[in-house]
């Protein structure tokens, strides 16, 4: 473009700022704003169901309370630990689906629908059906366990706190999958054919090819999924909420379900968004090291 | 009517300024100004008109409640009739969310802003207190003279420092439902309650012995209340203080553990049970005793989905030597909301609805039981009941209300969670409940309810 004339560039920008603005409000009112809110009502001491106690501000006293209250503590172990374990889980598999999308010849768009299927179902729906499949009397998935001799007369998935993750972490594993394999699969689709041609050329085997071509170039996909799940992990609420409620006692309870339960149960303000504002810095913080740690050397990598 | 008219009014006064200031500017601005004037003007007159005729056809009082099936069509009749009565009032219902949490919640929020509908509320038992502290509904003092006729249970729960703030509507019970064709009378201990599960299950009558509610959510403190009653123990006592810590409590929790554990008389699903899961496991004749709510009666008759209709009958939870029987007082009040613009009218509705015709009504067409004592003596009850009255009228006096404070609902998720805990194995009834008990003296503590006295 030829170069304008100054004022008319001066009458550029500010008309720019102009069109600009309304979506920064938007921005603004939509995004910033509520979490503003939320970080204000957590410095303050705020019970719907007690107003003679007023909305003093407090300081950091609810992050105190927190911190010393056991119940969040191990919210936030539980919360950690469902990430650490499932995420890894749901890229292997994703991985391998992507794989079999990606090389498969005939039956293409019949592959992909029934891979992508778990997906479209909305997750209290799926977790729904899950918790039927896993209940004690008539599940189908525990009753032919009776019968073989794996678990005892009266086992029962959702009343042992250990056991009762293994349907909330199936359930996600079902569900999430595909989403990782679809991120994969464009990152499959990104990679030159002629580089997998040339290596088959020099006689190197499949696996060779796959470690020293696919994976490498896939790294940047991986590296996105992964993160996108993370995220996802850390706010695990729904599949805890309609399969468990948290129990038995609280041994499924993440930290948004505690939040939920303070802010929309207990009706307390305070110390519910002081939750929520801990599940926002802990999600803030993993996305902000992992594009650090990562990211960098992804377009170090590249270039 | 009145806060339409102001607003209104508002919006007026905006739209003409502007047209003021640029008057001088524009030269075809006066003949806008007049087509301004005239629209003005006209919406002023149809706001007025609206306004007036608001005010003059009549009074609109909202109640707010459950409408669940037949329940709607009760109290929309009993609605209708009062309306009758009231020339120049009509009553609208505001239906609510059935789940009593979502209903809760709802209604903290509509009284935090104030708002002043709807002017009367159905409140569960357990939320009297609460409302009443937070200042959110009015005193009925003009109620007290009748309470008398009210189950006494009833009656405290609607109290709060010495004051009346609802009228028991209709009352709910804890009861233990057994089977008539398996045995020949209800046990009266809790030992002999466990004797005659583990008879029936060793000879192979029925798979599980006692189902009660046992999962993480209100009605498990309501199966726990009538356990701790059996042995004697209590949450809170008279004067407020947490007693669930103490032997009676321990022992009525480690009666529930050993009963859930390993081969116990109760199974260990019931730990994921409400009381829809129970009734089932009863209905399909695998269970030879149910701890239930009186709204399973009918559907236990009904042939067409039920396989023990007409062999089964209800007793009063049994008990300890060392307690007596107790039934949990489930059910709902009525209360004026403390913003109402027509408190009067709101609180006359409240004694329509408590009366015992509309009670009656209720029983009839709702199957829910009357809050007044002197109905049970009465043959049109007993008509009116599907669930023989015989059997309920005892335990009416066993009725134990949850305890009576503005942070019950704080107070009962503690317990609900240390419950689940020792029941699931995670923790000794007596950690479970030294706990429950620390963490309820905290919370009485920080809300500066520690040294209140509950009852009047």
């Amino acid at each position: 473009m030829s170069r304008l004339p100054v004022t008319v560039a001066i009458a550029d920008a500010r008309l720019g700022r102009w069109l600009v603005a309304p979506a920064l409000v938007f921005v603004l009112l939509g995004s910033l704003v509520p979490v503003a809110a939320t970080a204000w009502e957590a410095l303050h001491g705020h019970d719907l169901r007690l107003p003679w106690l007023g909305r003093p501000f407090v300081g950091l006293g609810n992050f105190v309370e927190a911190a010393q209250d056991a119940r969040f503590t191990s919210a936030l172990v539980h919360t950690i630990t469902f990430a650490v374990v499932t995420v890894p889980v749901e890229l292997a598999l994703g991985l391998a689906l992507a794989l079999i999308m990606h090389a498969a010849v005939r039956g293409r768009a019949l592959v992909r629908l029934a891979a992508l299927l778990p997906w479209a179902v909305p997750t209290v729906v799926a977790a729904l059906v899950w918790r039927f499949m896993f209940e004690a009397q008539a599940g189908v998935i525990t009753a032919p366990l009776r019968a073989l001799g794996v678990v005892g007369e009266s086992f029962d998935w959702f009343v042992r706190p250990l056991a009762a993750w293994v349907p909330i972490g199936i359930a996600d594993i079902w569900k999430t999958t595909p989403f990782v394999a679809i991120l994969l699969l464009a990152g499959l689709q990104g990679i030159d054919p002629t580089l997998h041609e040339a290596a088959r050329m020099d006689g190197a085997r499949t696996w060779r090819r796959f470690t020293t071509i696919t994976l490498p170039l896939l790294r940047p996909a991986i590296v996105v999924a992964a993160a996108f799940r993370m995220l996802d992990a850390l706010r695990l609420f729904d599949l805890a909420y309609v399969m468990t409620g948290g129990g038995p006692g609280t041994a499924t309870e993440s930290l948004s379900l505690y939040a939920f339960i303070a802010l929309m149960q207990r009706l307390r303000f305070g110390y519910g968004s002081a939750l929520s504002v801990t599940v926002f810095l802990l999600t803030f913080a993993f996305a902000l090291i992992w594009v650090r740690a990562l990211g960098r050397s992804l377009i170090g990598e590249r270039t | 009517m009145g806060h339409v008219v102001r607003r209104n009014k508002g919006m007026d006064g905006q739209l003409t300024t502007p047209g003021a200031h640029r008057e001088g500017r524009v030269g075809t601005w006066p003949r806008r100004r007049r087509v301004l004037r005239a629209v003005t003007v006209l919406l002023l007159a149809m706001t007025w008109a609206a306004a007036c005729g608001g005010r003059d056809e009549n009074t609109r009082l909202t109640l707010s409640g459950s409408a669940l099936g037949p329940e709607a069509e009760v109290v929309r009749r009993q609605l209708a009739r009062f309306a009758e009565s009231q020339p120049g009032v009509s009553v609208e219902l505001r239906v609510t969310p059935d789940a009593a949490d979502q209903r809760h919640q709802l209604y903290v929020q509509w009284l935090n802003a104030r708002v002043p509908d709807p002017d009367v509320l159905q409140l569960d038992v357990i939320w009297t207190a609460e409302f009443a502290g937070a200042g959110w509904i009015l005193p009925l003092d003009e109620f007290a003279d009748d309470s008398d006729d009210f189950v006494p249970a009833a009656v405290a729960a609607s109290r709060w420092r010495g004051r009346q703030y609802a009228v028991p509507w209709f009352v709910d019970l804890g009861l233990l439902y057994w089977r008539t064709d398996l045995l020949d009378a209800a046990p009266r201990t809790l030992q002999g309650l466990r004797a005659a599960a583990d008879r029936l299950r060793s000879a192979g009558a029925t798979r599980f012995g006692l189902v009660w509610q046992g999962a993480r959510y209100e009605g498990l403190v309501t199966v726990f209340l009538e356990h701790l009653g059996a042995f004697g123990g209590g949450i809170l006592d008279t004067q407020g203080r947490v007693i669930v810590d103490q032997p009676a409590a321990i022992q009525a929790l480690t009666f529930m553990c050993d009963a859930v554990s390993g081969d116990g008389f109760v199974p260990p699903s019931v730990l994921a049970w409400q009381e829809e899961q129970t009734r089932f496991a009863f209905q399909n004749g695998e269970a030879a005793f149910m701890r239930n709510w009186p709204y399973a009666w009918a559907l236990l008759q009904d042939d067409a989905q039920s396989r023990v209709a007409g062999r089964f009958a209800v007793a009063a939870f049994p008990a300890d030597a060392s307690g007596r029987p107790t039934a949990a007082l489930g059910g709902a009040q009525l209360a004026v909301n403390a913003r109402s613009a027509y408190p009067d009218l709101a609180s006359a509705l409240v004694r329509f609805l408590t009366a015992p015709e509309q009670m009656l009504e209720r029983a009839r067409l709702a199957a829910q039981l009357p809050a007044r004592r002197s109905l049970y003596d009465s043959e049109a009850l007993a008509e009116a009941l599907a669930i023989p009255v015989g059997q309920v009228r005892h335990i009416l006096d066993s009725a134990v209300s949850r305890p009576v404070t503005p942070v019950y609902s704080e107070l009962s998720e503690i317990l609900q969670v240390r419950l689940h805990r020792a029941l699931s194995g995670q923790q000794t009834p007596a950690v479970a409940l030294h706990e429950a008990a620390r963490d309820m003296r905290a919370l009485l503590a920080r809300t500066g309810l520690a040294a209140e006295p509950l009852t009047p």
